[in-house]
């Protein structure tokens, strides 16, 4: 895989600037109204991957669909590199994937690329061979030829990722990407995600999933009732600043009773002595990684 | 149904960005308008609603109506050749009618809760493309139809005019040549006339001006079904439009709030009796190209002004 990053350093400002955004949805028939986001500020750089976290309602959908000019804010300002979200030009630059994705299911899966790449002002050979590597890229190359309302929730999601960088974005906006996808399937989208930050382009998710976001994010900003509660660098905002993990391997069981002694003469405190474990995940993968395996053999 | 080819994904190692398409894709630049863009969901919205079910079975009734009308015995040829023109032309414009409001009600509706409006609209597609595309495409619907209907029309007129100038030729078979070509020349002239043509193109831009309106009505419904019921209640306000638009320029027609209602009914429905010209073309009676000119100038009207208000609505729809 290469991995030149093809932008850093190629723009000056932030990849997503939102300012002081509030949005208020109005009730009908109602005095009350909803507010979705309260004075919600972020700054996004180009080549970082943000996760966007918070609970069901807590306004993350809102607030990428007003980034993307798709709602209009009640009071603030949102940019993509620059430019107000409002104007369309500043789409130019955005690949979306929404949450749970249904696209023309009358459409295969060649023909709902060359329409998002219509879209996108692509033609001719130069959109046909990008349809063909985006098909490698997210493994559909055989299904090409199906109509969409034949693909699994895990196929319809790695379409959607096709469609989202038919253009290749500098910025790319997932919705609950792994939502309603498998343990694989969701590896695999990880494993995009981690690719395209390799290659320079801005990544902005919203998930309700903390595990998935604390393995490919830089940064995070947590949500709650539409206000921004926390925000930074993933590793500063997880790491307890007075507690040190050692994980050893083939440690003896004198080597064990030195460290637990050495640390009892002194003002430190041992606070758990446990196994190392394996993720619920890899075991998962491991397992029908096998099973895949001995039904091939059969 | 089993994912055939639901393996993972995997990046392949030669996959380098520099050396693909990727650069190219890099010069793409973004243009106000596009018609390249238009079309493509233009042509969208074709197959969309091509492979809609209710297009083949409205179609198809349209067509077994046209085609049973050939089998009606009557008192006379005149009489047969008026009531095929009455029925066929009344399933054209019936069925066109219903095509254009039942198609377009869903295309809105349906786009925004299968999400497929934010992926179109996240990329650089300026909203009046959507509306515009969604409605080319409609009427290019309309347009195959009314002409697949009209060719099935003229098909059985043919038919039975042969039918009859056989029968005729055989009755006359001894009478003198002039007398046998003036009986020919009544036959043909029952049969087909110059107004079919106008009047089917009229029936076509009712179907659009109906069309448009719908999209309007959609663009601020929350449902197709609800979009359907509120254009049942225009159509038929549409067709009792001329009527009331009588009542309300008589003087002494009753109050200053009947007079206020009627007055928004006759501005804001559109005049669809003004679209029926079936009555003249199986009465026979000469449609002037003023009175053609004129139709199909209001048709053009309302379905600009239509799709106009349409994409303004559009443009402050929070999606």
């Amino acid at each position: 895989m290469t991995s030149s990053p093809r932008r850093s350093g190629a723009e000056a400002g932030p990849a997503v600037a939102v300012r002081g955004l509030t949005k208020v949805f109005p009730v009908p028939f109602h005095r009350q109204s909803i507010v979705a986001v309260k004075d919600l500020s972020l700054r996004i750089e180009p080549g970082e991957v943000y996760g966007l976290l918070g609970p069901n309602g807590s306004g993350k959908s809102t607030t990428l669909k007003i980034i993307l000019g798709l709602v209009s804010p009640t009071r603030g300002r949102t940019e993509i590199f620059g430019r107000d979200s409002r104007l369309v030009e500043s789409r130019e630059a955005v690949g979306f994937l929404p949450e749970n994705p249904y696209f023309y299911k009358y459409l295969t899966g060649n023909e709902t690329l060359r329409f998002f790449g219509h879209l996108s002002g692509l033609r001719g050979v130069a959109l046909k061979n990008r349809i063909n590597e985006l098909l490698d890229l997210v493994g559909l190359s055989r299904a090409r030829n199906r109509r969409l309302g034949t693909y699994s929730k895990g196929m319809l999601q790695r379409i959607g990722l096709a469609q989202a960088l038919i253009h290749d974005p500098r910025l790319v906006v997932l919705d609950e990407p792994t939502a309603g996808v498998d343990p694989a399937g969701s590896r695999d989208i990880r494993d995009l995600i981690l690719d395209l930050k390799r290659r320079g382009i801005t990544v902005l998710l919203s998930s309700h999933l903390l595990a998935q976001a604390q393995e490919i994010c830089d940064r995070v900003g947590i949500l709650a009732d539409g206000v921004l509660v926390r925000e930074g660098h993933l590793q500063e905002l997880i790491a307890i600043e007075n507690q040190t993990e050692l994980i050893i391997t083939d440690a003896s069981d004198e080597l064990i009773r030195e460290i637990e002694s050495a640390v009892s003469r002194s003002k430190a405190k041992l606070i758990e002595r446990r196994k190392s474990t394996t993720t619920l995940e890899r075991l998962f993968l491991e397992a029908t990684k096998n099973d895949k395996r001995m039904t091939k053999s059969e | 149904m089993a994912a055939v080819d639901d393996s993972q994904f995997v990046i392949p190692l030669s996959f380098d960005i520099r050396a693909s398409s990727f650069a190219g894709l890099m010069q793409t630049r973004y243009r106000p308008f596009s018609l390249w863009r238009i079309r493509a969901i233009t042509a969208n919205t074709l197959t969309e609603l091509t492979r809609l079910k209710v297009f083949y079975v409205l179609l198809v009734f349209a067509l077994v109506l046209i085609g049973s009308s050939i089998f009606m015995a009557q008192f006379s040829f005149q009489q047969e050749f008026q009531i095929l023109k009455d029925i066929s032309l009344g399933a054209i414009s019936l069925f066109t009618s219903l095509l254009a409001i039942v198609a377009t009600a869903r295309l809105l509706p349906q786009d925004i809760e299968d999400r497929t409006l934010y992926t179109i609209l996240a990329k650089p597609v300026p909203r009046f493309e959507y509306v515009l595309g969604r409605i080319t495409g409609v009427l290019l619907l309309l347009a195959i139809s009314t002409l697949v209907m009209a060719a099935a029309f003229v098909l059985v007129l043919y038919l039975r005019e042969q039918a009859v100038v056989h029968t005729t030729l055989r009755q006359m078979s001894g009478a003198p040549p002039d007398q046998m070509a003036d009986a020919l020349r009544v036959v043909r002239s029952s049969a087909f006339n110059i107004n079919i043509f106008p009047g089917i193109t009229v029936i076509y831009l009712k179907a659009c001006l109906l069309a448009a309106l719908t999209l309007f009505v959609s663009t601020f419904a929350t449902s197709n079904i609800f979009t359907i019921v509120v254009m049942a209640f225009i159509y038929f306000i549409g067709h009792l439009q001329a009527t009331a638009r009588e009542y309300w320029l008589q003087e002494h027609s009753g109050g200053v709030i009947t007079r206020v209602f009627l007055a928004i009914v006759t501005l804001l429905f559109p005049d669809l009796q003004a679209f029926n010209l079936v009555d003249d073309i199986v009465a026979g009676t000469a449609i002037s190209l003023a009175v053609f000119a004129k139709t199909a100038v209001l048709g053009l009207f309302y379905t600009t002004i239509y799709t106009l208000l349409a994409t303004f609505v559009f443009y402050g729809k929070e999606l």
